[in-house]
């Protein structure tokens, strides 16, 4: 009895928490969602009541439902904020477009960025692994000779960006055939099945290893850099100071590699995300010591 | 009217034919009955009493569930059923006519369904629609919604004809028609059958009718055959049925024909 | 709506393909869906005991929500899939119900004493199907035809979600990047294409009902 009527309160608990809690969103992808749960999961464990908002959308989208206050905190990548939010050039020093970053984003929005989480996700050039072997393919520069007999697949972003196809189409001088656009998921499944020949993904996606591809080196630095950082308003950090806390505590807490094998246990093994996330944190964090720690030292 | 050259064989033999459906009421009990060939007889009765379920059991639409019906000879249950009917004219109350078709096609459609040629189908069309007095000139190329009611029978008529069947089937076919219509076309019709000579069973409610159209008449009572006989005859019976249908008819009488 | 005339105006070249690639999959999806629906009415009129379970799977599909369909197809070997194929198995799908039900209700909904006069003088069924249940129905048939089109056209937006293009393509983009003409350029010429399947299909209905039949062009005349 008494679980059902808890039940049936949740959700007015959940309302009710909401002018307090934190609002942390995710952008349409799983990696998204994998680290707004991470940071979830610390602020509660250290009393900071959280509304999940998650899969949010787009990046544009994400921005400005934190600029809107529908949001209060969010993943970014630094390339992404340069080029895709702030609309400037691509810089390829990443101090330098943290700062820029860090700066313009307080100045127009009073946003503020929080220490890299430790791993940059960039845009990936995706190929199979049996096309790399067979064509010679090591860089995105070797595509050019086979570009106009090829099907690349995006995402619906990709095409729509400066630091997407157009800017790459022009700085590596590739045009493919033909382009296919669908959701982020279903790439590696339609590289896989030989729908299209080359993705442009992510480069911490966890299906990179379960499929048999290769990412394929950006010789000519297309790419920004794009570190990986929590974006949070300034105010709320004023309302919950612990905030701010729990993030200086998460710097450089989540390697590259780390980041990749969590998102294929998730996608490939065990898609319950919650639960795969505080496995991850029982290995690799400690109730007030998060620095990274070797798997051999936990139980 | 005699019956036709080979009346050896019945066009239709009803032998204590029974239809009961199916876990329910039995419709019409032990028929036991035949319509010679050139003969015309009609069955009078209320409705309910199993006249079109009559009908049904002869072009096989039904099959009786004891006893037997024969078409010249042979079980309706041996027929292969389309050859059957494709022998039989089927006239219904509703005419039924195709709206889509025109009146010719209609009325060649037996024929069509038995792959006569073009020029055969329209040359029996034409005679026929003559005969009905909707020469094809005129009505050939109309649509059935243009007809009026009277027309519409006089085309199924035609089109029950189509084939050259020796057998007609009719169930009440004047019966949605106003009075004056109904007499015209039945006059016509009996003239029709005279010069054709063909076998016909005809049902209706209509009393009247029945004694001016059939060579014999059958009253039917819930299913069973109550008495079969020529008209005169069964007007001087002493059948209580018989007695109660005279009894029906208007003294200044239009009594049938003789 | 000037910004949206000159993007459509400058991109027209792709504007064009996705109109032809969008137009692809609602055709050979509603195609397919006649050739298997209209077959599958007849067949409910026919058996008391196919009608039920006809109609009601084809109630059922449509009661899936459609991104929800894409989805489940996705990993099904054979006919699943990223692209294309898919798109149309999930469309062919939701196009059924209208034509499956109105192929059903336009045989049905013929006049009994035509039925009987047809068999009563000897058509058989397919003879009685060919020349008078389905040129009577016609109307009726053409008439769901028509719906699953249009149905077709919309819904074929979401394909561009499982790589199959389309100008749902635009639609997603529109979405990802918060840009209003580039989910008009997308929706706009999609609801343009749906009328003008609409005013087509109506169109060939009328002329391919024969005279006389319901649904008919000319009206019906009731004699005195």
């Amino acid at each position: 009895m008494r679980g059902w009527l808890l039940a049936a309160a949740l959700p007015l608990l959940a309302a009710c928490g909401g002018a307090d809690a934190v609002a942390v969103g995710s952008k349409d992808f799983v990696e998204q969602d994998v680290l707004a749960e991470l940071i979830s999961q610390e602020l509660e464990e250290r009393g900071v009541p959280v509304e999940r908002r998650f899969h949010f959308g787009g990046s544009k989208l994400t921005h400005e439902a934190l600029v809107n206050d529908e949001l209060d905190l969010y993943v970014e990548y630094t390339g992404t904020a340069l080029v895709a939010v702030l609309g400037r050039d691509p810089i390829h020093d990443a101090d330098s477009v943290y700062t820029v970053v860090e700066e313009a984003y307080l100045d127009r929005w009073d946003l503020v960025l929080a220490p890299p989480l430790g791993f940059e996700n960039t845009f990936a050039v995706i190929v199979r692994a049996g096309d790399a072997d067979s064509l010679g393919l090591e860089a995105i520069g070797d595509l050019a000779a086979v570009d106009e007999e090829w099907t690349a697949g995006f995402g619906p972003e990709f095409m729509s960006r400066e630091d997407g196809y157009p800017g790459l189409k022009e700085a590596y001088g590739i045009a493919f055939g033909e382009v296919k656009q669908m959701d982020l998921g279903l790439l590696y499944r339609a590289l896989d099945q030989g729908e299209i020949d080359v993705a442009v993904g992510n480069s911490t996606d966890g299906q990179i290893a379960a499929f048999d591809l290769r990412v394929l080196n950006d010789n000519r630095n297309f790419f920004p850099p794009y570190e990986a950082v929590p974006v949070v308003r300034r105010e709320t950090i004023e309302r919950h100071p612990r905030v701010w806390d729990v993030l200086q505590r998460l710097e450089g807490v989540v390697t590259a590699e780390q980041m990749r094998e969590l998102n294929r246990t998730v996608v490939v093994e065990d898609a319950d995300i919650p639960r795969a996330v505080r496995r991850w944190r029982a290995r690799h964090l400690r109730p007030g010591k998060t620095a990274p720690i070797a798997p051999e030292d936990t139980t | 009217m005699p019956p036709g050259s080979d009346a050896d064989t019945a066009a239709v033999e009803f032998d204590r034919a029974s239809f009961a459906v199916h876990r329910g009421p039995t419709i019409v009990r032990e028929l036991d009955f035949d319509v010679a060939s050139g003969e015309t007889v009609v069955l009078v009765g209320r409705s309910g009493a199993g006249k079109t379920t009559a009908l049904k059991l002869v072009n096989g639409l039904l099959a009786p569930t004891a006893g037997a019906v024969r078409v010249d000879g042979v079980e309706t249950t041996a027929w292969d059923p389309v050859e059957l009917r494709r022998g039989i004219g089927w006239v219904i109350q509703e005419v039924g006519l195709f709206p889509h078709m025109t009146v010719r096609r209609n009325v060649g459609l037996v024929p069509e369904l038995l792959g006569w040629d073009e020029e055969r189908i329209a040359e029996r069309v034409d005679d026929l629609l003559d005969r009905v007095g909707m020469p094809a000139g005129r009505f050939g190329a109309r649509l059935p919604h243009q007809l009026s009611g009277g027309q519409r029978q006089r085309v199924g008529v035609a089109r029950a004809l189509g084939a050259d069947p020796s057998l007609l089937l009719l169930d009440e076919p004047f019966g949605a028609l106003d009075a004056l219509t109904r007499d015209r076309l039945q006059r016509e019709f009996g003239e029709l059958m005279e010069e054709l000579g063909k076998a016909a069973l005809f049902v209706t409610h209509d009393l009247r009718e029945a004694l001016a159209l059939g060579d014999r008449v059958g009253v039917l009572v819930d299913g069973e055959l109550a008495v079969i006989a020529e008209a005169d005859v069964l007007l001087e019976s002493d059948h209580p049925e018989a007695r109660a249908l005279a009894a029906t008819l208007q003294p200044p009488g239009e009594l049938g024909g003789g | 709506m000037r910004e949206l005339a000159r993007f459509l105006v400058e991109n027209r070249v792709e504007v064009g393909g996705l109109l032809g690639e969008h137009l692809y999959l609602s055709g050979v999806s509603v195609g397919v869906a006649a050739a298997i629906g209209v077959p599958l009415g007849i067949a409910a009129t026919r058996s008391r005991a196919l009608e039920r379970p006809i109609i009601g799977t084809a109630n059922v599909f449509q009661t899936i929500p459609s991104l929800a369909l894409f989805g489940f197809l996705i990993p099904i070997p054979l006919i699943g899939g990223v692209g294309a194929r898919t798109a149309i198995v999930a469309l062919v799908v939701y196009s059924l119900l209208p034509i499956v039900r109105n192929t059903h209700a336009g045989i049905r909904g013929i006049d009994p004493a035509l039925v009987e006069a047809g068999r009563g003088m000897g058509m058989t069924d397919l003879q009685l199907l060919l020349k008078v249940q389905l040129p009577l129905a016609a109307s009726v048939i053409l008439a769901g035809i028509r719906v699953a089109a249009v149905v077709s056209v919309g819904i074929a937006t979401i394909a561009a979600a499982i790589g199959a293009g389309g100008l749902g393509v635009y639609i997603f983009r529109g979405i990802a990047v918060v840009n209003d003409t580039l989910i008009l350029a997308g929706a706009l010429p999609a609801a343009l294409l749906a009328l003008a399947a609409d005013g087509l299909l109506g169109w060939m209905g009328r002329r391919l009902t024969a005279p006389g039949a319901p649904g008919a062009e000319r009206g019906e005349v009731k004699p005195a």
